[in-house]
């Protein structure tokens, strides 16, 4: 069967109602929210990039000893290679590279849905790592989550922290469901990355037309959900740990120099 | 809590929220790498002992009052208020450490409990709670760099008193008093402590060394510094720094005391004179040929205590070991060493403060280590470490003995007249 005949089907059918709000609900979200969370993410770093910066230096050097002899590289290999939990706590190390990896390739991964941009060959189906980065940031999560529920990591844990958590796996397990999902349908991808990269090209040209005239598939409230929790964690960002991707480097010098 | 009292410890709060105590802040990923770095916690497996337990009593009134996420939604972080449990919480935090700052080597942004610390302590001194024994000593030492000048014949006679005991151990230079005081341009002012113990072998060995010295009119340690009053602290050190641009002298040596070194060293900015540890001047000496050590005084194996101050704080690690290179050959290290040297339980003005309890369960760590080397003599170079290593020793029936470098260097002294 033809997927895009299935789609334009149940296209033509008219919404009243609920059905109607939740359509306007999901435009909302598909396309608005998408500029107003990624503007409030970026004001809100630098708004708080600005009062570090504007705030007094220490008056001591704050740095341990031995001293290093490039500072700057030091700081550079704990920022990245976080060589004590490497030696502490090897597994979680493990995990907590898998997952700062994913993450990078996440970046590049929704990078390449927009149109022009083609780190993978166009004609590919996937998006880049074709779902192992997605498996690799999952995983993590599980156990990130599931490590707070013992001994002293349950005692400092606060309720953010496993909101936090919770908010990324689904966030996660939603994109896993996308990519993956869609192969094992009979019908194959259903939306598949041309399709995405037709969506992204809406945001990119700021047209603000309906990204259904685009996705076609019954599954598009789960792609609604796994944008608007991608939205929801961009507006956190910056109010919550998270914000250690900016300060993790300017931390380690903090101690280096 | 009286709303004005709050408002001034939330201004006080406030004025310590430079570049680095913002980042520390706001960053813990709450990931409890930190937890068993501390040896607090190592004895006594609580919360409240984590480094990152002590930092979240800062940081959840850090939150309440400084950031949106306290006021819109209090609960996803926990915030507490500022009131007299706070107050108390934030006692426990602040005087259970002892600012060794092993955490900060461990945890994957360097966050530094001490200084977060240090904003709890200000809050104590603002809600009037802070350790009295402290405060007071902190207030004799300042009044003693005003009226310095009125006991000062009283010091000198003391001083004079100890000549016989110096030149037990080295010969005086010819013409110059065994402790002379009130040099100008001597090559270097040594800063001692009250009891002779501070200055007699450090004596032996300047005179051994027929160095160009003065003594301090002062005491090097700086109790304002575990009070965790940035002034004061300021003032303390203060002294001292005067005393050296009086005597224009080229360099000022610290007695083996971690934290005065430290805040000396790094905590007063830039001079015309350097500031060492007693440690690197006489680890120079022996390098410069300008004193000799016969190895073989000290009977059986002998390890080392790296004062967190002096060592991953102040990094002083090689000089140590390089003087008792000298001293002997059947020296041992304690494991971990270094930079990851587990404190103590001596420090942050604990032994000051009494809390021989605490001291000697939080030591538990450090006497652990201390079995496991099988030495017969522990020696270190901070005057906290070496009381709480001699209690230690006592209590857990260890049978060492506890010795400070400098004095087993002065008692090894030989070939004068360089
Ligand atoms: C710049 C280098 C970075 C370093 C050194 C770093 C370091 C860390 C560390 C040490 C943890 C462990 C915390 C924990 O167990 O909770 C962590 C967790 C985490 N990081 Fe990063 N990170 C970096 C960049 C990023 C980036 C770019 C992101 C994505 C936006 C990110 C998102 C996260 C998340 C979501 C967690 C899990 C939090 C949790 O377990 O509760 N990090 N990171
Ligand atoms: S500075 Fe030392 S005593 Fe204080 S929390 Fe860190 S490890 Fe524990
Ligand atoms: S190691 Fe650092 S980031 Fe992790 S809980 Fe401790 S202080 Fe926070």
């Amino acid at each position: 069967m033809d997927p895009q005949a299935v789609s334009a089907a149940s296209q033509a059918v008219v919404h009243t109602g609920f059905a109607l709000f939740l359509d306007k609900l999901y435009y909302f979200i598909m396309v608005p929210l998408v500029y107003i969370s990624v503007i409030v993410m970026i004001v809100g770093i630098v708004a708080k990039i600005v009062s570090i910066v504007r705030a007094p230096i220490p008056a001591f050097s704050l740095k341990t000893y031995p001293a290093k002899k490039r500072p700057f590289l030091a700081a550079l290999g704990d920022t990245f290679g976080m060589p004590m939990i490497r030696k502490e706590k090897p597994l979680f190390w493990f995990f907590l590279m898998m997952f700062h990896i994913g993450i990078f390739f996440l970046f590049f991964g929704h990078l390449d849905l927009f149109p022009g941009v083609n780190l993978m060959p166009p004609e590919s189906r996937h998006m880049i790592g074709a779902g192992a980065v997605g498996l690799s940031v999952t995983i993590p999560t599980f156990y990130f989550l599931f490590r707070r529920f013992k001994g002293q990591e349950r005692h400092i844990s606060v309720p953010s922290d496993y909101l936090l958590l919770l908010l990324l796996l689904f966030i996660f397990l939603l994109g896993d469901m996308i990519s993956w999902g869609n192969s094992w349908t009979a019908n194959g991808f259903v939306m598949t990355k041309a399709d995405f990269k037709n969506y992204f090209g809406i945001l990119k040209s700021f047209s603000f037309v309906d990204p259904r005239t685009v996705l076609h598939g019954s599954h598009y409230h789960f792609v609604v959900l796994h944008v608007f929790l991608a939205e929801l964690f961009m507006m956190i960002l910056p109010f919550t740990k998270i914000v250690h991707t900016f300060f993790s480097l300017p931390l380690n010098l903090l101690r280096r120099r | 809590m009286e709303a004005a009292t709050q408002e001034a410890l939330k201004k006080l709060f406030e004025s310590k929220l430079n570049k680095a105590m913002r980042l520390y802040l706001d960053t813990c990923a709450h990931c409890g790498l930190c937890v068993e770095a501390c040896h607090v916690y190592q004895a006594m497996p609580e919360t409240k002992y984590t480094p990152v337990g002590r930092a979240e009593v800062v940081r959840k009134l850090f939150k309440r009052y400084f950031k949106m996420q306290g006021k819109i939604a209090p609960w996803l972080g926990e915030v507490i208020e500022l009131d007299d449990k706070s107050v108390n919480m934030a006692y426990e935090a602040a005087f259970s450490c002892t600012g060794c700052r092993r955490c900060v080597t461990v945890c994957p942004f360097g966050i530094d409990t001490q200084q977060v610390m240090n904003i709890a302590k200000l809050l104590l001194i603002g809600a009037e709670k802070q350790p009295q024994i402290l405060a007071m000593l902190s207030d004799m030492s300042i009044a003693k760099g005003e009226t310095w000048k009125e006991t000062a014949n009283d010091y000198i006679a003391a001083l004079n008193n100890l000549a016989p005991e110096v030149e037990a151990l080295a010969p005086t230079p010819p013409g110059r008093p065994a402790i002379p005081i009130d040099v100008e341009n001597a090559n270097v002012l040594y800063v001692g402590l009250s009891g002779k113990h501070s200055i007699v072998p450090a004596a032996a060995i300047l005179n051994a060394a027929s160095e160009n010295w003065t003594i301090s009119h002062f005491e090097a340690v700086n109790f304002a510094a575990w009070l965790g009053d940035g002034e004061k602290q300021r003032l303390i050190a203060k002294r001292i720094i005067m005393e050296a641009e009086r005597l224009k002298v080229k360099e000022v040596a610290v007695v083996e005391c971690g934290t005065a070194t430290r805040v000396l060293k790094f905590m007063t900015g830039s001079h015309p004179f350097r500031i060492v540890s007693i440690v690197e001047l006489i680890a120079r000496y022996i390098e410069q040929g300008r004193i000799k050590v016969k190895p073989g005084t000290i009977s059986g194996t002998l390890t080392y205590h790296d004062p967190c101050q002096l060592g991953r704080n102040g990094g002083v690690m090689e000089e140590p070991r390089y003087i008792i290179g000298k001293l002997t050959d059947k020296f041992v290290e304690l494991t971990p060493n270094k930079e990851a040297n587990w404190c103590c339980g001596g420090g942050g003005g604990l032994i000051s403060l009494g809390e021989h309890e605490f001291r000697m369960k939080t030591g538990k760590v450090k006497v652990d280590q201390m079995r496991a080397s099988k030495a017969d003599t522990i020696c270190t170079a901070c005057e906290n470490c070496h009381t709480q290593l001699t209690e230690l020793n006592e209590h857990y029936g260890l049978g060492m003995k506890v010795e400070s470098l400098t004095n087993l260097v002065a008692h090894a002294l030989t070939g004068f007249g360089a």
